[in-house]
């Protein structure tokens, strides 16, 4: 028997999967990232095998994505988060076309080709932050739990209109609405609202066609949900899997390598240093690099 | 629905409210009203600034400002087009076009103002082929007299487009004729400034935006009228002066302020005596001569009498000469620069204004604001210090 | 930022001649402005780099002084950020072009830097070609330095046809004269019309020249990298236009770059993705930059960024039998600057066919706006209508503050990941 290994290091938490020659997934572990990375990957890799009841080594191939992929020591190879989401949300929702992934500090849309191919994907702006930061300063300066928050904003009757989606300045807008007397429901479907039409804005950008699956910690957010289908006008797939999508999608790569052996897919040795170019310029040469 | 009909029991307070909601209009009623007055009428959008609105009218359509959606819009497909780092109004006008708000427009004029402006032009062409566009290359070479050549041939370059465009001749009296009608709104618009500038709390720097802002947005035969009206009944409103301090407003040329921004400072203890909004609507600091050749005496006025700007770049003098004489003029305690986020013309002009204002002793605030705004207490409170700082020294 | 700092720094072994060279006439070039503000040298001329008058400088034996290309340098060296933040703190706003941030803030620290001591202006030239930041960075220079400024009004390409109309040519030509006028009350010295028409001679060779090293990325391999090796040639090409010096460089890296590529050599090991690059590099972070398309084995092969200065690859040639018109029409038309944006779009389309590109890649970076606004707008233009791969990343040409490795290179290696994952289904 055949396995395969996906670890998606994220700046907060980090998902190991373990899938079978049959592409069933038969480990899962999570575990929050810390400071060390390297250590927190293998961890979760472990405890994934483990959960799965297969020997680390049995495992034939690992690939790493996620922030932190590099950091993947053990593993055979490193896939941009991108790459592995498109794969696991074709993989949950066999009809994805969309992908929008909110996260905590970025958000992207993603065009999926018929066998979960990245056919072009966007990524929010430095300045245009609206994800799952903004959500939780907004949760803070209410002080409600993160986890309330969906459930409170969509009992908003009247949302009010944020005039910014920047985390920074999202608590001196509430602060200004609850002292204008609004409730704490129209103040967070105001929030909802303000984020899910900035995505869906960023989205159109790689053309949004159905199916469109909802992955990243965001999506377990009831209210975000119902937020970016009203501004879509269409549903949204989202399952409890949703945040282990980067590592089954890097788990299904991971197969494949395995299945067809190393020598046909070559990937590029992302830890390696480039290929030194042969005409550089003396002025940045000659200098020292710091 | 915003209706532009100002009838004799008008009083200036339900003026400033037909202009507000005029100027909140994005689905531009009273253009529209304007354009089915008649058959065949066609209506340009002017996007900022120093737009030649005359050209326009003399052509028998209607020159409006397209100039943003204000916070009226949410923006959902022009930020894919421009980036995070643009600013608002070049989106939101992108923004108005995505969404078919501009079908009714028989084109577009854009000027070479900024970086973002221009591209936007183009972008513009390429998403809205059937519309006319029009980029006017203003003269940035004031010193020669070779600008005002220049101009006076672009302005008939523009004018031989729009024939061909509309299939009608230009005359010489259909240009004097639109510039007389400009000239008398301008005149108005000047007299209106003139008195807030020595009266201020006869009527306030929102309510003459508003009232510049509206003449925008409406056929400018009607804004002649309703101008005239506010004459009437200006001198005849109760009010009584305020303890405030007295400042002048500049860096908002471009990019409109909501209005209760402006309100806010005003509350907040601020006479605004004079400000840079409409510039390039009101742009000229006396008539334009009326004479054989009208488009020589547009090109020479806006090289000679138009009002300075951000945007204009006139080696004969220095730009914050003119801040600083400006100030002077209208015995300013303060100057306030009021620069929309992002803009990078306003945000430079700053830099210079500064110092000159420290060189000068001219206290001054910098407040950056975005047209999409909704909630100002921040600026409010900024004002508030900003003030009691200058009451109380 | 530190992400790649683990990575051993490797000199490159690379000895050819165009590098020594380029190094060498660069260097004298800044020994004259060195001398000139040591008072020992010629008039300096302040311009801006796209589409500007140098032959004109030349002739009246005036030093050109480029701004621009002095805080790239600047930021290259990574003595930028300082100078920025000095900016800031006179007033300047984090959203203002870095450039002009970086040379008031050179400009107010003495003006030394580590390759030069940059005069006074003894006359600031505002070559306005396109870019409304040049009016406001020299209007600024006008007011702080008290020197005289002649702003050089170009009309943008506006017209249906991309054309200028005969008014703009005799505008800018009338200009053209005036600003003689102006040198030659400066220099108390007359124009020698056929010293002028040597140096348009010498920029038309040269002209000719760089079209042609320029057409060899053609060749698979591409000989070179169009966008990381290219700005070795831009600078000689905008400070040393209009010289022998210049010429000569010229004729040696084409000689070397033509001898690359009949001996089919590209700068990487293996070109396994030919791009096409929009935008500006981002001077402090060139290095790194351009470890993320080296890794994947990518090359430019055509970018928009090194026809700032001039195009020539499309058929412009300077002409000595009328050298101000000349002048002119390189100022108007024969510059990425000021050619509007669609006319950017018709110039990458044809590099991405005619030069066989894969993919495109735009480099957004927050200082220039005559670069990058709507540059949203261009990325939907080719992905949707013309159906080339693109990819949209952002940073900055000269604040260090902008450069995000990790969020860059994420994206990088995942546009790289799809182009594969085509490559792949081709062969199939």
């Amino acid at each position: 028997m055949i396995y395969a290994g996906g670890v998606d290091v994220g700046s907060t938490q980090t998902k190991a999967i373990i899938l079978s020659g049959e592409r069933k997934i038969i480990g899962r572990c999570l575990i929050n990232t810390g400071a060390f990375v390297s250590a927190a990957a293998e961890r979760a890799f472990r405890g994934a095998a483990e959960n799965a009841g297969v020997k680390a080594e049995d495992v034939a191939y690992v690939v790493g994505t996620g922030y932190g992929r590099y950091k993947v020591n053990f593993g055979n190879a490193q896939i941009t988060e991108i790459s592995c989401h498109a794969r696991g949300a074709k993989f949950l929702f066999p009809n994805t076309q969309t992908v929008i992934d909110m996260g905590g500090q970025d958000a992207k849309g993603i065009r999926v080709g018929p066998d979960g191919d990245v056919k072009d994907f966007v990524m929010n702006d430095k300045c245009a932050a609206g994800t799952g930061r903004f959500l939780s300063n907004a949760a803070e300066t209410l002080s409600v739990s993160l986890d309330d928050i969906g459930p409170i904003s969509l009992k908003g009757k009247k949302p009010v209109r944020l005039s910014t989606v920047c985390a920074v300045f999202v608590e001196s807008d509430i602060m200004s609405y609850l002292a204008d007397g609004k409730t704490m429901e129209d103040i967070m479907a105001g929030v909802h609202s303000a984020i899910a039409a900035r995505t869906v804005a960023l989205v159109r950008r790689v053309g949004i066609e159905p199916e469109v699956a909802f992955t990243g910690g965001v999506s377990r957010n009831i209210g975000m949900v119902k937020a970016l289908e009203e501004k879509l006008g269409l549903p949204v797939n989202v399952c409890d899997d949703s945040h282990f999508i980067g590592a089954i999608g890097a788990a299904l790569f991971a197969l494949e390598r395995a299945i067809a052996g190393v020598a046909e897919i070559k990937d590029v040795d992302m830890n390696a240093a480039p290929a030194k170019p042969q005409l550089v310029m003396p002025t940045v040469s000659s200098q020292a690099v710091n | 629905m915003a209706t532009t009909q100002v009838d004799s029991t008008a009083t200036l307070d339900s003026i400033f409210e037909t202009c507000r909601e005029i100027g909140q209009d994005m689905e531009f009623s009273a253009a529209k009203q304007w354009q089915q007055g008649a058959p065949g009428r066609k209506v340009f959008g002017c996007f900022q600034i120093y737009s030649p609105v005359e050209l326009i009218h003399a052509a028998g359509a209607l020159p409006i400002a397209v100039v943003g959606a204000g916070n009226q819009l949410e923006i959902a497909h022009a930020d894919s087009r421009f980036q995070s780092f643009v600013c608002s109004i070049v989106k939101s006008t992108l923004e108005l076009g995505l969404t078919s708000r501009l079908k009714f427009l028989e084109g577009m004029f854009f000027h070479s103002i900024c970086d973002p402006a221009r591209n936007l032009a183009s972008v513009f062409v390429r998403n809205f082929p059937e519309m006319f566009i029009e980029y006017v290359h203003f003269p940035q070479n004031l010193a020669s007299p070779l600008g005002k050549q220049y101009l006076e041939n672009e302005y008939q370059r523009i004018v031989g487009n729009l024939e061909t465009r509309l299939g009608r001749k230009i005359t010489t009296d259909d240009l004097n004729a639109s510039i007389a009608l400009y000239n008398q709104i301008r005149g108005l618009l000047r007299e209106i400034y003139e008195i807030r500038a020595n009266r201020p709390h006869m009527i306030g720097a929102a309510e003459t935006f508003l009232l510049t802002r509206a003449g925008t947005l409406m056929a400018p035969e009607e804004h002649l009228k309703m101008l005239q009206i506010v004459m009437d009944l200006l001198p005849k409103r109760p009010s009584r002066p305020k303890d405030r301090i007295r400042v002048v407003l500049e860096g908002s040329f471009c990019e409109l302020p909501p209005v209760p921004l402006i309100e806010t400072l005003e509350e907040a203890g601020c006479y605004i005596l004079d400000d840079d909004f409409f510039r390039g609507w009101r742009w000229f600091t006396s008539d334009v001569p009326i004479q054989s050749n009208p488009l020589a005496a547009l090109a020479e006025s806006y090289c000679d009498r138009s009002y300075y700007s951000g945007v204009k770049h006139d080696s004969r003098e220095t730009k914050s000469g003119h801040l600083i004489q400006m100030a002077k003029e209208r015995k300013a305690d303060a100057v306030i620069i009021q620069a929309a986020k992002f803009c990078e013309p306003a945000l430079f002009d700053y830099a210079l204004y500064r110092k000159a204002l420290d060189d000068a002793n001219i206290p001054h605030l910098l407040l950056e604001f975005e047209e999409k705004g909704w909630i100002f207490d921040r600026a409010r409170s900024e004002v508030e210090t900003f003030v009691e700082s200058l009451m109380f020294d | 930022m530190a992400a790649n700092a683990k990575q051993p720094v490797k000199k490159t072994d690379y000895q050819g001649k165009m590098h020594n060279l380029q190094k060498d006439m660069i260097g004298r070039y800044y020994d004259s402005l060195t001398a000139a503000a040591e008072g020992k040298g010629g008039k300096a001329v302040y311009m801006m780099i796209s589409g500007n008058p140098v032959e004109l400088i030349q002739a009246f034996d005036m030093i050109p002084v480029y701004p621009e290309v002095n805080a790239l340098q600047l930021a290259v060296k990574k003595q930028a950020l300082p100078l920025i933040l000095a900016a800031e703190e006179m007033g300047y706003s984090t959203d203002n072009c870095a450039y002009v941030k970086a040379d008031v803030g050179m400009y107010f620290a003495g003006r030394k830097t580590p390759f030069a001591t940059i005069p006074e202006p003894d006359l600031i030239l505002c070559n306005y070609v396109g870019c409304n930041v040049y009016l406001q960075w020299f209007e600024h220079l006008a007011e702080f330095s008290g020197r005289p400024i002649y702003n050089l009004d170009i009309p943008f390409n506006r017209t249906e046809n991309g054309e200028p109309t005969e008014d703009d040519l005799r505008y800018v030509i009338k200009q053209l004269e005036e600003v003689i006028e102006v040198c030659e009350r400066m220099t108390g010295k007359s124009l020698d019309y056929k010293k002028l028409q040597r140096i348009v001679e010498l920029s038309g060779e040269t002209g000719d020249l760089w079209s042609e090293i320029k057409k060899l990325t053609k060749c698979r391999p591409s000989p070179f990298d169009s966008y990381f090796d290219s700005v070795t040639m831009m600078a000689p090409l905008y400070c040393l236009r209009g010289t022998e010096d210049g010429l000569h460089f010229f004729r040696e890296a084409y000689k070397e770059m033509k001898a690359r590529a009949d001996r089919h050599e590209g700068p990487l090991p293996e070109e396994k993705f030919r791009f096409v690059i929009e935008g500006p590099p981002p001077w402090p972070y060139l290095r790194q930059f351009r470890d993320m398309f080296s890794r994947w084995g990518a090359v430019a092969v055509a970018s928009t960024y090194s026809t700032v200065g001039g195009i020539w690859e499309f058929g412009f040639r300077h002409d000595p039998a009328r050298p101000i018109e000349s002048i002119a029409r390189h100022m108007l038309t024969y510059n990425l600057t000021n050619r509007n944006f669609l006319q950017r779009y018709q110039q990458i389309k044809d590099y991405v066919e005619q030069w066989n590109a894969d993919a495109l890649v735009i480099h957004s970076v927050k200082s220039c706006r005559l670069f990058s606004a709507g540059q949203g707008d261009m990325r939907e233009y080719f992905t949707k209508e013309l159906n080339v791969p693109t990819l949209l990343i952002e940073s900055d040409l000269e604040d260090p503050r902008y450069f995000s490795e990790a969020q860059l290179r994420n994206r990088v290696d995942a546009f790289f990941e799809s182009l594969e994952h085509r490559k792949m289904l081709v062969h199939k």
